[in-house]
């Protein structure tokens, strides 16, 4: 059983396909990356999951129950564009309200718990309105977490923040999938940050899923290469270009691909009379997979 | 993984837990922000501000000619007016149900505006829950509105010096048939504002088209040109309302309950529909 599993699912609007008979498959206990270029069909997907809107044909299922029970429903928690909050209202009487929406016994322990996850305890009594946008990405998520959900839907809830925002919203998604056994499915553009936690990843396009994998089969599929810099860049490029397979320059340095031996390469450009000032391995990570994954896609 | 397997129980709420849950939420609502208060206070000042007016001087300075001889007839009319000659006939607490209308627009069109109707929807895939919980709280504000305009009304005519005889069971069967008739216009007002969920002034406009009775007015005037019976109007919660009136009986009251509670269903079972087929947000 999967905590998503979704098949041939499609949603048109004015005879253009948002989604196009689109399969998805999220394992329970994951933190789903879901990525895809504005337009692609990430939000209408999330939508579609949380009930917003009404699909042309296809099948949903959360859990192993269709998406239209009541009791799983109730046992999501979703994040999409914004808070959904009333802004004359503080976050403790919002919260109050998705709480006695939920049918939550204790609410009141309930909105502490939640609050203090998201580190949010002494904003309590503070009117929505008043709260920056890193705090009202974390109440959407306080908001989210309300009744022990077993799946929780964000759409982009790192947009907008700042370097310690982010880290406090990557590590309360960690803490929260670890400590409470929540699957996760949440899209964003900063795949550099999506990457520090994701454990799946679903590469949407136009509509249609272009590709799933495991953070472990993105790891093995991501391309070692060896980063270099020298005095004489171009010359260095075309004396490796003649030995190696694959050698880009890109911006300040020289890669060289599909290749981890660095004394060869050393060897190679010091023979030839270069000298090497820095030199590194490395692989290419989600950001730079993705967009040659779209530009071969683009290709074909 | 423990945690993970212990997590994964789901229960289905019954119809009841749901609807309490969203019943919940609303009157929490409704009693944490100020439009209902505001409203209230409106549907209060409205008919001694229609009381007092009357007692301004004229141009010549002479004092104008009061529009009710009598405390209750700014609660109702003497009889069932369909079709209105003066403000005096129009001006009773079938207003309630304009003013209701816009409130009920306001309280619903901030759940889209806001974006909490997602939280609502996405916890909510029942579209009756949402639909039911809206009509009723609606219904309740506005019977809370009646009974502030008879409070408001009721002191401003003692005021400004009415008479104060009345058929005691025909003013209670009057007051209690537009109470009643709330839950049916509130229903109305849901509806209406389902379908232009979208746009809040529309919704809001809507409301109060529908609110003022100008359609059963002018179906009133045909009815009376053709030498109709007009009682037939009752049918319609415009009609229904205008008939708990100061000569009512209890067949009166009999009728605002039916005609209520039947357009209360049907507009229900209408937007529950609509939103079941429509994206909702």
């Amino acid at each position: 059983m999967n905590a998503i599993e979704i098949r041939n699912l499609s949603k048109s609007f004015r005879s253009m396909y948002a989604v196009d008979h689109l399969n998805m498959t999220v394992p329970i206990g994951a933190i789903y990356g879901f990525i895809g270029e504005n337009g692609s069909g990430k939000s209408t997907t999330e939508k579609l999951i949380c009930g917003h809107l009404v699909p042309d044909c296809g099948e949903i299922k959360l859990f192993g129950k269709d998406f239209t029970d009541p009791g799983v429903r109730v046992r999501v928690g979703a994040l999409i564009e914004n808070a959904g909050c009333f802004p004359g209202s503080s976050v403790y009487q919002n919260l109050m309200m998705q709480a006695i929406n939920l049918g939550i016994e204790n609410p009141d322990e309930e909105i502490r718990r939640v609050l203090s996850i998201v580190r949010m305890e002494s904003n309590a009594e503070l009117k929505f309105k008043k709260c920056s946008l890193g705090m009202k990405q974390r109440i959407g998520i306080a908001m989210a977490l309300l009744g022990d959900p077993a799946l929780l839907i964000l759409d982009e809830p790192i947009n907008g923040l700042d370097t310690d925002g982010m880290r406090i919203m990557r590590e309360i998604l960690v803490d929260i999938t670890k400590n409470y056994g929540c699957t996760v499915l949440i899209s964003s553009h900063i795949l550099g940050e999506l990457e520090k936690i994701a454990t799946h990843y679903g590469i949407i396009r136009r509509g249609k899923m272009i590709m799933e994998l495991s953070a472990e089969e993105m790891d093995s599929r991501a391309q070692v290469f060896v980063s270099l810099k020298t005095k004489d860049m171009e010359g260095a490029k075309q004396l490796l270009s003649g030995n190696f397979a694959d050698v880009r320059l890109e911006e300040e340095h020289i890669r060289v691909y599909d290749v981890d031996d660095t004394e060869k390469i050393v060897d190679c450009l010091m023979r030839g009379g270069h000298v090497v000032s820095e030199i590194k391995k490395n692989k290419i990570g989600l950001e730079e997979y993705y967009v040659e994954l779209m530009s071969r896609k683009e290709d074909k | 993984m423990n945690s993970t397997a212990k997590e994964l129980k789901f229960t289905s709420p019954s119809f009841t837990e749901r609807l309490r849950g969203m019943l919940g939420v609303d009157f929490y609502r409704l009693f944490h922000t100020p439009v209902f208060y505001i409203f209230l206070a409106i549907s209060a000042i409205i008919p001694a501000m229609v009381s007092a007016m009357t007692m301004m001087p004229d141009q010549n300075g002479n004092t104008m000619e009061p529009l009710y001889s009598n405390v209750w007839q700014i609660i109702a009319a003497d009889e069932s007016l369909y079709v209105i000659n003066t403000i005096a006939d129009y001006a009773n607490m079938n207003m309630v149900f304009i003013f209701g209308g816009i409130m009920v627009s306001i309280f619903i069109g901030h759940d889209y505006k806001s974006g909490y109707v997602k939280q609502l929807f996405t916890t909510h895939p029942k579209k009756q829950d949402y639909m039911m919980s809206k009509s009723l709280v609606s219904a309740f504000a506005m019977a809370c509105m009646c009974i502030s305009y008879l409070i408001g009304g009721t002191v401003a005519g003692l005021l400004v010096g009415y008479e104060t005889d009345v058929n005691a069971l025909s003013l209670i069967i009057a007051i209690l048939g537009k109470i009643f008739m709330s839950l049916g216009w509130a229903s109305l007002y849901t509806f209406l504002n389902i379908i232009f969920r979208r746009y809040f002034g529309l919704s809001i406009a809507s409301s109060f088209f529908f609110g003022t009775g100008i359609l059963i007015i002018g179906a009133a005037a045909i009815v009376e040109n053709l030498s109709l019976p007009t009682s037939f109007l009752n049918i319609f919660l415009y009609g229904a309302s205008v008939n708990a009136c100061l000569s009512s009986d209890i067949w009166s009251l009999f009728i605002c309950i039916l005609v209520s509670v039947l357009w209360a269903v049907f507009y229900n079972v209408l937007g529950t529909h609509i939103l079941s087929k429509s994206d909702v947000y």
